[in-house]
């Protein structure tokens, strides 16, 4: 397992790792646009599921909307101090 | 009993109490034995009635085996197999009992035919499964499973008195489909006690506060058990329950919320068993074949999975006593291989193409798909991204590397013992065998399965759910750094609501009993008992001194009563809880 740390700890591999990282993203959108084009896209149930790359794009608005509005909720009610029980 | 058939559940109840016997290598062989049997005897059941038992006029079924109990009974067995692997090491013949007694009731609930036996099993779980947070032998997990015990003992009780109504108002004591008492007191009070153990929100708080306090090895059992046996009664009794979809589908988003603001690592996870189990809530609330089995599916791989999780969490601690994400960090240099099995765990439940979520929460959402329900389906697959985000990302990310990487913290983890990582490669390569192979999974299934996970379009959307969300995560990084916080939950009803209601009920109670009380234990037995002795003594010595006697006797008596009055609301409760037990009894016994 040593080569995590050589990934990790070496800038120049660490941001190589970044664009490829970026690269999936982009192959993986790509691949959403099309895959339907080609096998048909007889699988949707909802209209908005034929919004081109629905799964990327509500996968990024929920990740952004689930830590914005559970922080908002936190901060404002839920999150108490660790001794709020014993005190 | 029907001879032929063997209760596996009896098999690990009774057998437990062979360990504290065996000594070394024997108890060790003797513990991987008893699931092992058990799991043999699951597998070896044929569908059918067994176990049919006649008392007092009454039928209990012990056996009720068919596709539904035995893919269960299968999921439970394996899942002690594996736990008790994970815990071999522990010198502790009462965590041993405790578990296998636990997972033995488990079983008991998935084979039993009546709501009688049901309930009896149901009780057994939650005693031995308290046991397994108090043997962690800290104050803090003394407290929370004292809250544990109280918040089941209540649920108990719920079921009881539903069950007992449902008796009086049926004259059975089958335990069947439901469907046909839908909305009578009976069904809302046993509906209520099945929902309680789901850990459906608002009364799912007892799980997070107790699961991160018990024992490494014994919260690993508990990760397994009382949620899916939950499952397991609303599929036999509530499926297609309408409140069900929407309970389940908020559930699943309720958990993924707190996860957020989670920093005990264990409670992040217990979070997200409230969340998936919303998925298999929202599928028996569906109720359609394909929802049934998808349920069905993602209990057998979540058990799995998540009992994964936690022993990966549980190493952490174990090896380097921390609980807590904002203490942690830098730990993947020093325990590689802990790291490796726990993602394999973080890929499951976030459904990743290849492992075992993809193909069994896939069904839940699907089955909102073809019932045309959007905002379900929305809310579901919002829940994966949470999934992916919290268990797949957060956490291993502020664990095991973090900015603390460099720091001595991460130096100091070792791995852990060779028996847990055993345990933990074992439910790895369960993960992986459903998810590559997941026919091997289908087959058990209730319903007839037409249903193929592997399609392009499924396998693209999903990596581009997970994909943009770990993009989402990486952006927004800054933003998820763990606190040292707590998050409130339902259970500040009774852990501060309690003791405000109880200070502030106190001294009004306490005047009442002194005062009023006292007044009429004064007026009815001390004053004519020592008035009548007074008179007495005119006529006679003997007598005089035998009634003296007496009124001392009393007068010493009601002093007891006095101090038996204690003013603690717990006791009345107790006394009321006693009460409703005793006068639920005679009900059904004096029928």
């Amino acid at each position: 397992m040593r080569f995590l740390e050589r990934w990790l700890e070496d800038p120049v591999r660490l941001s190589r790792l970044k664009r490829w990282f970026y690269v999936g993203m982009v192959v993986v959108v790509v691949a959403e646009i099309v895959v339907p084009g080609v096998v048909g896209g007889d699988h949707a149930h909802f209209s908005f599921e034929d919004i081109p790359a629905w799964g990327s794009i509500w996968g990024f608005v929920s990740c952004v909307a689930i830590i914005v509005v559970s922080k908002l909720i936190g901060k404002a009610w839920l999150m108490r101090r660790e001794d709020h029980y014993e005190s | 009993m029907t001879l032929g058939w063997i209760h596996p559940g009896l098999v690990l109840i009774l057998g437990a109490w062979v360990l504290p016997l065996l000594r070394g290598r024997i108890k060790r062989a003797a513990m991987i034995l008893l699931p092992a049997a058990a799991l043999a005897l699951c597998v070896a059941s044929t569908p059918g009635t067994h176990g049919v038992v006649r008392v007092l006029g009454q039928e209990f079924v012990f056996g009720r085996v068919d596709a539904t109990s035995l893919v269960f009974s299968y999921v439970f067995s394996l899942m002690a197999c594996v736990g008790i692997v994970f815990a071999l090491h522990v010198e502790d013949d009462s965590q041993h009992i405790a578990a296998l007694t636990y997972a033995g009731s488990a079983l008991g609930v998935t084979f039993a035919g009546d709501l009688l036996t049901l309930y009896v099993f149901w009780e057994l779980m939650a005693i031995a499964s308290t046991l397994l947070v108090w043997q962690r032998r800290e104050p803090a997990a003394v407290k929370a499973g004292f809250r544990y015990l109280l918040v089941h003992v209540v649920g108990g009780l719920v079921l009881l008195a539903g069950i007992a109504i449902h008796w009086s108002q049926t004259g059975s004591l089958a335990f069947g489909d439901m469907h046909a008492f839908s909305g009578g007191v009976g069904w809302s009070l046993i509906l209520v006690a099945f929902l309680l153990n789901a850990a459906v929100p608002p009364l799912g708080a007892w799980l997070p506060d107790a699961y991160a306090e018990a024992t490494v090895t014994g919260a690993v059992f508990m990760t397994a058990f009382t949620t899916k046996s939950a499952v397991y009664v609303l599929i036999r009794g509530f499926a297609g329950t309408e409140l069900l979809v929407w309970l389940g589908a908020a559930m699943a988003l309720y958990g993924v919320v707190y996860a957020v603001l989670e920093n005990d690592a264990r409670r992040l996870l217990a979070y997200h068993i409230i969340s998936q189990v919303g998925y298999m809530v929202c599928g028996v609330g569906i109720g359609t074949e394909l929802a049934i089995n998808g349920a069905t599916a993602h209990a057998f791989a979540h058990i799995l999975y998540k009992a994964l999780l936690f022993m990966g969490a549980g190493a952490v601690l174990q090896t380097t006593g921390l609980r807590k994400l904002s203490e942690m960090g830098g730990l993947y240099k020093t325990m590689p291989k802990t790291l490796g099995l726990y993602m394999v765990g973080a890929f499951a439940i976030s459904a990743v193409p290849l492992f075992s979520g993809f193909v069994s929460k896939s069904m839940v959402v699907s089955a909102a798909g073809e019932t045309h329900r959007a905002a379900v389906f929305l809310m579901l697959t919002m829940a994966s991204a949470g999934t992916f985000l919290h268990t797949g990302l957060k956490l291993p990310y502020y664990m095991f590397f973090g900015r603390k990487s460099d720091h001595a913290l991460g130096r100091r983890g070792i791995e852990p013992p060779g028996n847990m990582l055993v345990a933990m490669a074992l439910a790895a390569v369960a993960c992986i065998a459903i998810g590559v192979f997941p026919g091997l999974l289908y087959r058990h299934l209730p319903n007839p399965v037409d249903y193929a996970p592997y399609t392009l379009h499924h396998v693209t959307s999903t990596l581009g759910l997970l994909g943009f969300t770990a993009l989402g995560f990486f952006l927004l990084l800054r933003n998820l750094d763990p606190e040292p916080t707590i998050s409130l939950d339902t259970d500040w009803f009774y852990r501060r609501g309690a003791a405000g209601f109880e200070k502030w009920i106190q001294k009004p109670l306490a005047r009442l009993e002194s005062g009023t009380v006292g007044g009429i234990c004064d007026f009815v037995i001390r004053r004519p008992v020592l008035g009548a002795a007074s008179l007495m003594r005119r006529f006679d010595g003997v007598v005089d001194s035998a009634l003296v006697g007496i009124g001392r006797s009393t007068q010493s008596l009601s002093r007891v009563l006095k101090t038996a009055a204690s003013g603690h609301a717990q006791h009345y409760g107790l006394f009321m809880a006693a009460g409703l037990l005793a006068l639920v009894a005679l009900a059904m016994l004096a029928r």
